[in-house]
């Protein structure tokens, strides 16, 4: 600051000083956004790291498969433990900060349904190839690496176009981008693929987070 | 600098507060009553001797809904109350040097 101003009336017989009046705009702000937030950072650097545990770890036991079989047994328990306990603290936290909310933007319990019912329908057609004896490296690697992913993804980003959320959405085009990547990179690959860039994906909306709370 | 400069309908601690918080919505989302109350930190008498003169200038806009107990009123902050929330940000930069 250049020079002390001068006090200024807050139209109620007492004196509100510019300077304090910014301090508790900046603090009111902040404040604000921090208990609006849907998706905080540190919620977000939890389910990064999740991923790459969960992801990592299968990609760890699939790695030197010759020829590819599936992930130990200890994988799906865990990725589902993952994922549930993903969507219960997702959808615990965003239902609080968005309390009294209303409007286009508020998270609606259809959306979460969608994309419940969309990841059971990613299951239930694994379970289908599997019956239909189509190959482990397919149903044990490729399809469930990249499949939760890209429809996952893409309807979350549905839902976040419908709710004019520019972040969420770029994130949810980010994670199906990176279901289609692992494609590339073989069944045992795509998990890989997945852990580092579902990790890279969600600490990066982190940071965005943080920087437009602060902003 | 003078008392021109700064909105005198915002330049209040309380209403400054009110401002600000509804601002930190997404356009065009509204705010519960009671939520805002909880964030803000003061009675419902005070909160609505507040809210009402951000109304009349337009800043704001209320909507109730539902009869009796079960009635619900929501705040939201109206484009004219953003763009004076934003004159005033700007008032106050200018005021303290652009800090």
């Amino acid at each position: 600051m250049n020079q002390a101003p001068e006090p200024v009336s807050a139209g109620n017989g007492s004196y509100f000083d510019p300077q304090q009046a910014a301090a508790l705009l900046d603090r009111t702000t902040l404040r604000a956004r921090r208990q609006f937030e849907p998706w905080p950072p540190w919620l977000l650097v939890v389910r990064g790291l999740g991923a790459l545990v969960v992801f990592g770890g299968i990609w760890l036991s699939v790695r030197g498969q010759h020829p590819y079989a599936y992930p130990t047994a200890w994988a799906i328990p865990g990725g589902v433990a993952f994922g549930t306990a993903n969507t219960v603290a997702t959808v615990a936290v965003a239902k609080r900060a968005m309390a009294g909310v209303s409007g286009r933007t508020k998270l609606r319990r259809a959306d979460i349904a969608i994309v419940t019912v969309i990841l059971i329908a990613v299951i239930v057609v694994m379970g289908v190839l599997a019956h239909n004896g189509v190959s482990d490296r397919i149903v044990y690697g490729l399809y469930p690496a990249a499949a939760p992913l890209i429809a996952g993804g893409l309807a979350w980003a549905g839902i976040m176009t419908a709710r004019a959320n520019r972040r969420e959405f770029g994130t949810a085009v980010a994670v199906a981008v990176v279901g289609a990547v692992g494609l590339l990179a073989g069944p045992a690959g795509a998990w890989g693929v997945d852990a580092v860039g579902v990790c890279a994906v969600l600490l990066g909306n982190a940071a965005i987070g943080a920087r437009r709370q602060r902003s | 600098m003078t008392d021109d400069t700064l909105d005198p309908l915002i330049h209040v601690p309380t209403r400054l507060k009110i401002v600000a918080t509804l601002a930190a919505l997404p356009d065009g989302d509204a705010l519960s009553f009671t939520r805002l109350q909880d964030m803000i930190g003061l009675t419902p008498g005070n909160l609505i001797i507040h809210l009402r003169k951000l109304e009349e200038a337009d800043y704001i806009s209320s909507e109730k809904t539902g009869n009796g107990s079960a009635s619900k009123t929501t705040v939201a902050l109206t484009s004219h109350g953003r763009t004076a929330l934003d004159a005033y940000t700007q008032a106050l930069r200018d005021l303290l040097g652009g800090l």
